[in-house]
């Protein structure tokens, strides 16, 4: 029923929105997918990370390559994106997964500051080159069976980033009520106990992280072909902190909660913007109030109050 | 064919030797050697800076469990209201007295009235910190601009060390990061406040039961913090520009220092900031400073991996 309606109203979007809201709109979804792997790796796997940006920049750097250096089409430059975010993941992850708590903030901490400080030096440009930083100089097209769609028409990136951005949560949907996801829930609750019950905890964490990885690398891809351009600040640790603070906002145990509450800054930023030049200050407030009356997230207060609405409503 | 073979052999040598042979050293620039001892002192000076800052998140880090993102921001509206008062009164002295002094009450409030609720709960308290510094850092780019400025040598004398002119203010930075935290050590451990403080972090419900004022001590603790990084703030502002991004590089250091000492260690986190930040300065001699950084934080990392309870287990208070 709820994705009924999400599916009829994503269809009906472009008959409703202008084509800035639209790009907005699927901007809000690719942010959204991004908070999402912070999600999965916090509210299903209980590992408070940081490093979420090092895998959404790579999926920038990763589509760059493909398209820079070895000229693939897009659907290359995606996969070439979501795998450089995956293959990264895989060593990075490995050391990062071996602790807990506070430590595994702090080594994705680390990670972060210094994959920056690597791309940021001079002395790295046999890495760095031309992808980090970079506006594609085309505008990207897609070969969906015989047409040739191109990124210029603004309804068919919103079409194609919701496609994308559903593939990926129905994916991770599978993903987290799997045995797996239920391992992982167990783990996140109890960790001895979990491990006395025969699971290889850290062979666990070390997959949902390299799976949530990829989700924030394909986050990466959509959003070059969204905006056109890659910047070194994607790597930033601060944009991890945006994932973070939007997840948690949302509620982070839930995989509608990133989306709620990425739309929900993307949208009062947007908006307050237009009434006044200090935004980032009422936004700071706004979080501050949030926190204060909904503990728990917007989406899953809300959720609750429904429910609650529609509860009540058959006894009266 | 044959030329296209070898253009491809010649990249994959290319990387291959980039990747293993002395590629990170590439900035190493002959006779930089020779600055060593200066680039270790400079190391020295900044790293008791970012102990002291260090310090001040270790204590609301340990006994309220509360990640404070915005901690970096303090330390950057401590070197703004340093220039501050340069600019209104003339007098840089002054700064060192009022602003702590504005840090330990406003930290007090604000975790009072805003903070209170969310402790205890590591993701609530990072994005309420992280509302925090937003609110912090826009402010001062709104009142103070987004240019960085200087703060001159307010001691303006300098010293021949091995050659070169050496500001004597950083000198005295060090030394009141020193002093500063001594003061703090002192505090902690020969008054009632500070043993309360080392009671409640050490159980919390046995301290409350034994009739410790914990909220009281939670508010006071905050203060202390945050006084704590707006003294650093002070004390780093003639030595760096002044801009309202300035805490977003500390911030990162101050939480590796934390945990590389480990957790509640507060001797030891102290001795990770200056581990860390003379460590860099040594390698710096002999590389450009992005390596200097990523060597010592690869040290870092391995350093957590091997050791997860921190490298001064000695040192626990």
């Amino acid at each position: 029923m709820k994705l009924v309606v999400l599916g009829v109203l994503a269809l009906a979007a472009p008959l409703v929105l202008v084509d800035y809201q639209l790009v907005f709109a699927a901007e809000i979804l690719v942010w959204g997918l991004f908070a999402l792997s912070f999600g999965l790796v916090y509210g299903f796997g209980g590992m408070l990370s940081f490093a979420q940006a090092l895998y959404f920049g790579m999926g920038c750097y990763g589509f760059n390559v493909a398209t820079y250096k070895y000229a693939l089409g897009t659907w290359s430059a995606i996969a070439a994106g979501v795998a450089a975010a995956f293959l990264f993941a895989i060593p990075t992850g490995y050391i990062a997964t071996r602790v807990r708590r506070h430590h595994f903030l702090i080594v994705t901490v680390i990670l972060s500051v210094l994959t920056s400080a690597m791309l940021a030096s001079g002395h790295w440009r046999w890495i760095a080159g031309p992808y980090v930083t970079r506006s594609l100089p085309f505008v990207p097209t897609l070969a969906v069976g015989p047409w040739e769609l191109s990124f210029g028409s603004e309804a068919f990136t919103f079409y194609f980033s919701a496609a994308m951005v559903a593939a990926a949560v129905w994916l991770a949907w599978r993903l987290v009520s799997s045995p797996f996801g239920r391992a992982l829930a167990a783990i996140r609750d109890n960790e001895a106990r979990a491990e006395l019950g025969g699971l290889n905890v850290n062979l666990l964490r070390w997959l949902m992280f390299t799976f949530a990885a990829g989700i924030a690398g394909l986050a990466g891809t959509l959003y070059v072909l969204l905006a056109r351009y890659t910047n070194i600040e994607f790597f930033d640790w601060t944009y991890s902190g945006k994932a973070v603070v939007a997840a948690i906002l949302g509620g982070a145990s839930s995989l509608a909660g990133p989306f709620a509450g990425m739309a929900f800054y993307l949208v009062t930023t947007e908006y307050l913007s237009r009434y006044m030049q200090q935004v980032a200050i009422a936004f700071g407030l706004l979080l501050l109030v949030v926190v204060r009356f909904a503990p728990e997230g917007i989406y899953v207060a809300c959720a609750r109050r429904l429910r609650e609405v529609f509860k009540r409503r058959p006894r009266e | 064919m044959e030329e296209l073979l070898r253009s491809g052999y010649r990249r994959v040598t290319a990387i291959g030797a980039s990747a293993f042979a002395a590629r990170p050293f590439a900035g190493m620039v002959p006779g930089a050697v020779e600055l060593l001892p200066v680039l270790v002192l400079n190391g020295l000076v900044w790293g008791l800076i970012v102990a002291l800052i260090a310090l001040g998140l270790s204590i609301i880090f340990g006994l309220l469990d509360f990640v404070n993102v915005a901690h970096g921001d303090f330390f950057m509206v401590g070197a703004v209201l340093a220039w501050v008062l340069i600019d209104s009164t003339g007098n840089f002295w002054i700064a060192f007295a009022i602003v702590p002094a504005i840090g330990l009450v406003a930290g007090g409030l604000i975790e009072r009235g805003v903070l209170r609720p969310v402790e205890n709960d590591a993701s609530l308290s990072i994005v309420a910190s992280f509302g925090l510094s937003l609110i912090l850092q826009e402010g001062v780019r709104a009142t103070y601009g987004a240019t960085p400025k200087r703060i001159l040598d307010p001691i303006g004398v300098t010293f021949p060390v091995f050659g070169l002119e050496y500001e004597f203010y950083r000198l005295f930075a060090a030394g009141v990061s020193l002093i500063a935290m001594g003061a703090f050590f002192l505090f902690l451990h020969r008054t009632k406040f500070g043993t309360w403080m080392r009671a409640v972090r050490q159980d919390r419900e046995i301290a409350i039961a034994m009739g410790v004022p914990s909220d009281r001590i939670f508010m006071w603790t905050f203060g202390l913090g945050t006084a704590m990084a707006m003294l650093g703030g002070v004390v780093a502002a003639p030595l760096t520009s002044v801009e309202f991004r300035l805490g977003l590089d500390v911030l990162p250091l101050c939480f590796i220092a934390v945990i590389i000492g480990g957790l509640g260690n507060l001797p030891g986190t102290a001795a990770a900031a200056v581990l860390l930040s003379v460590m860099e300065g040594a390698i710096t001699s002999i590389a450009e400073p992005t390596t200097a950084r990523i060597i010592s934080l690869v040290f870092m990392s391995a350093v957590l991996l091997v050791r997860p309870r921190g490298l001064f287990t000695r040192l626990a208070t």
